[in-house]
């Protein structure tokens, strides 16, 4: 298998990868809206997190924003109990969510709407332990949690910037290695590829913890760069939706389908919001429905049908 | 030495030094703007919309009325300067919320940022005006971690800061010997958590014994159940702190279980009457306690901007609806931001709040006395009087209790 782009010494879609996490150097010098970027970039981490569970393994974690809540939360306690230094704070959150994704593993023992509903229940729960107030000496229950001290726009910025840089090596890896592929195989057909020698279970787990510690990474960033939230804010259900419906947008099991479509449905919602914000819900409504008609496996297949590779 | 030498250093030294200082003039000197803009979010979707649009039409009702008047008098430049609102939908989302807000300073460089309804929306605001070195106008997120030593670039304008609120309750309480064993039931959530904290802080000691505490989701839409555990508790008074819909559930299902208590508590029957009359009826609110703000509550001392009656009438005509609170609290915004152009020397974020802790406390509008604390520009004005629901001939009336100076009448203990 040819795991290398001819001549360019970076695996295939690496390119694409290093020109976004560039642009996303750059912009700031030209664009004061930082977070305007930070946003698309936790989003394009998102997306590329969801992308490894649903695109490799056809698992739709309705509930994946429960990891990004407990990335946050892992890591905001971790600065404010073990008095640890964001960056490693950072570690901490994603360590915490992999540890939340190994206790749910079982579910991946469903599949379907019936894994996308337990997933979302799933998150419900750590959401409503956080927040409850018997906790409050633990994890301020429902009152919030303030990084005020730890605040630092530039530094969590640039922490987005590497976890953003490391969602595109995961899923660039994936693309270009045999887990990818066995995972692929189990997707498709997961006991054909139990025939063939894939460990289905071993590598399901792999991509569902993966997908997790991008999560939590991208929570735990969230939570230093805003530096006080409620639960609500880290748990709530729109990241989960926006993570996924830009991944189907662009189109899935690719590098580029969830850039393209983050990209162009993120910046669509911001101009439209900011620009025209009463046409919002009929421009962006008439958008998802003609992808859901005419294009159900995203912008990517439209790329596929007159032979371009994605990559 | 030559003289030239010489010479030649002086012309430079000065032409260096004319640069220096006229440079720096010209810099400081800023030209003035074609208008004063103001930014804002607000929520046409999602769990904030309601609140979050009317105390945007409050500020909007302010515009159009300084407009209306030749614009806001602007003393750092000497003259009126008409006012521009630009506000922005986040949809009651956070991560919208930050990159609007963001959107507001970076692109749209307002000369005010005002915050959405509430802590929540408020929250992400806090660190993005403070990084941008830009006073946020809060107008109704009370969230006590928002207001810290450290951050001068805050002001809660319109409400004071929900530790507070139960100040009023607590000492009445303390004044009914009647009342000897209450009961606390709180959705868990900032803004009535920190309510149930202070209430307990204030009554331990006391006479009045807290014989059930119990917080419940804020999402909590039945307390049938509750209810009961409450009354199992047999307590003289019931105090329950929530949101509006945890407000509307528990009314409802107090009507409906046929539980009689000597006194209940609510929070929002005081501040968004026509909904929760409309939402519960009459006769569930008849008697029972609240927290009366304007236009339940009408301060007489105005010394800025129009009295209560006057925007009762302009608002009316100009909306076709009576004003609720929210309407209110997003309109006296509009007077602290136009008070504090009015005063402010120059138009910098810095000077702006020296000229409101200026003010602070002698600025007395249609929602009460507005007085920060100096240091973290938390409201402790504005304070939550309590009253009492009586039924009227044709409607209900708020009969004031507490504090003293704003009573108008002794409760109705028990409810009948």
């Amino acid at each position: 298998m040819d795991y290398w782009a001819k001549g360019c010494g970076l695996p295939r879609g690496g390119w694409y990868s290093v020109g976004v996490v560039a642009l996303f150097i750059v912009l700031p010098f030209v664009y004061g809206n930082h977070d305007l970027l930070f946003n698309m970039m936790m989003y394009l981490a998102l997306a590329q997190g969801i992308n490894v569970l649903f695109g490799f393994t056809g698992y739709l974690p309705f509930g994946y924003v429960g990891f990004f809540g407990s990335g946050a939360y892992g890591a905001s306690l971790a600065v404010l109990l073990l008095h640890l230094p964001p960056v490693l704070a950072l570690l901490v959150g994603a360590v915490i969510a992999v540890l939340l994704a190994l206790l749910l593993a079982p579910l991946l023992r469903l599949s379907g709407a019936y894994f996308a509903i337990a997933s979302l229940a799933a998150s419900e729960v750590v959401y409503y332990i956080v927040s409850n107030p018997h906790l409050e000496s633990l994890t301020q229950g429902p009152y919030g949690i303030s990084l005020a001290r730890a605040y630092d726009a530039d530094a969590s910025y640039a922490a987005m910037v590497v976890v953003l840089a490391l969602a595109f090596g995961v899923v660039v890896y994936l693309r270009n290695s045999h887990l990818g592929l066995a995972l692929q195989a189990i997707r498709e057909e997961p006991v054909s590829a139990e025939f063939a020698g894939v460990n289905v279970v071993r590598e399901r787990t792999c991509a569902w913890l993966l997908s997790a510690a991008l999560a939590g990474l991208a929570g735990g960033t969230y939570a230093w760069h805003v530096s006080v939230f409620y639960p609500k804010s880290v748990f709530d259900l729109n990241i989960s939706v926006f993570a996924i419906v830009f991944t189907l947008f662009g189109g899935v099991a690719t590098l580029l389908g969830p850039i393209v479509g983050t990209l162009l449905l993120y910046g669509l919602y911001n101009w439209i919001g900011i620009s025209q914000p009463e046409y919002f819900q009929l421009v962006f409504g008439i958008v998802i429905v003609m992808l859901v008609l005419f294009l159900p496996n995203g912008l990517a297949s439209l790329l596929r049908r007159v032979n371009v590779h994605v990559p | 030495m030559s003289i030239r030498p010489l010479l030649r250093f002086w012309l430079f030294a000065v032409a260096v030094l004319s640069v220096a200082f006229f440079g720096s003039t010209a810099v400081q000197a800023a030209p003035m703007p074609k208008e004063i803009r103001i930014g804002t979010l607000y929520a046409d979707s999602g769990p904030f919309a309601v609140s979050s649009q009317s105390q945007l039409q409050g500020l909007e009702f302010w515009v159009d009325h300084v407009n209306r008047e030749g614009g806001v008098y602007v003393k750092a430049y000497g003259r009126k300067l008409p006012v521009k609102l630009i506000a922005y939908n986040d949809r009651s989302s956070t991560t919208t919320a930050a990159t609007l807000y963001n959107q507001l300073i970076t692109q749209d460089h307002v000369n005010i940022l005002a915050a959405d309804f509430g802590s929540v929306l408020t929250s992400v605001a806090v660190p993005i005006a403070q990084e941008h070195k830009m006073l946020l106008f809060d107008q109704t997120g009370t969230g006590a971690n928002f207001f810290t030593n450290d951050n001068p670039y805050i002001v809660l304008t319109s409400l004071p800061t929900s530790g507070i609120w139960p100040y009023a309750l607590a000492d009445f309480l303390k004044t009914q010997k009647q009342i000897k064993r209450a009961a606390l039931l709180y959705a868990t959530n900032d803004f009535t958590g920190s309510q149930a904290q202070t209430l307990r802080r204030r009554l331990q000691g006391s006479h009045v014994k807290l014989v059930f505490d119990h917080g419940v989701a804020t999402s909590t839409s039945s307390y049938a159940l509750l209810l009961h555990n409450v009354q199992a508790a047999r307590p003289d008074a019931v105090i329950e702190f929530g949101f509006p819909n945890n407000d509307i559930a528990f009314l409802h299902d107090l009507q409906a279980s046929g539980m009689k208590f000597n006194m209940v508590f609510t929070i929002f029957p005081g501040q968004l009457f026509a909904l929760m009359e409309k939402s519960v009826g009459d006769q569930t609110l008849a008697y029972t306690y609240t927290y009366p703000t304007p236009p339940l509550l009408v301060y007489n001392k105005v010394n800025y901007g129009m009295g209560l009656n006057d925007f009762q009438q302009e608002f009316r005509q100009a909306n076709g609806k009576d004003p609720n609170f929210l309407n209110i609290a997003g309109f006296n915004t509009g007077l602290v931001i136009q008070k504090t152009l009015q005063t402010a020397a120059r138009l910098d974020q810095l000077a702006l709040r020296r000229s409101i802790v200026a003010f602070s406390g002698r600025l007395h509008t249609l929602n009460g006395t507005f007085k920060i604390d100096h240091i973290t520009g938390a409201q402790i004005g504005e304070n939550l009087p309590v009253g009492q629901f009586i039924p009227g001939k044709h409607a209900l009336t708020v009969r004031m209790l507490y504090p003293p100076d704003l009573a108008t009448g002794k409760p109705v203990y028990p409810a009948p």
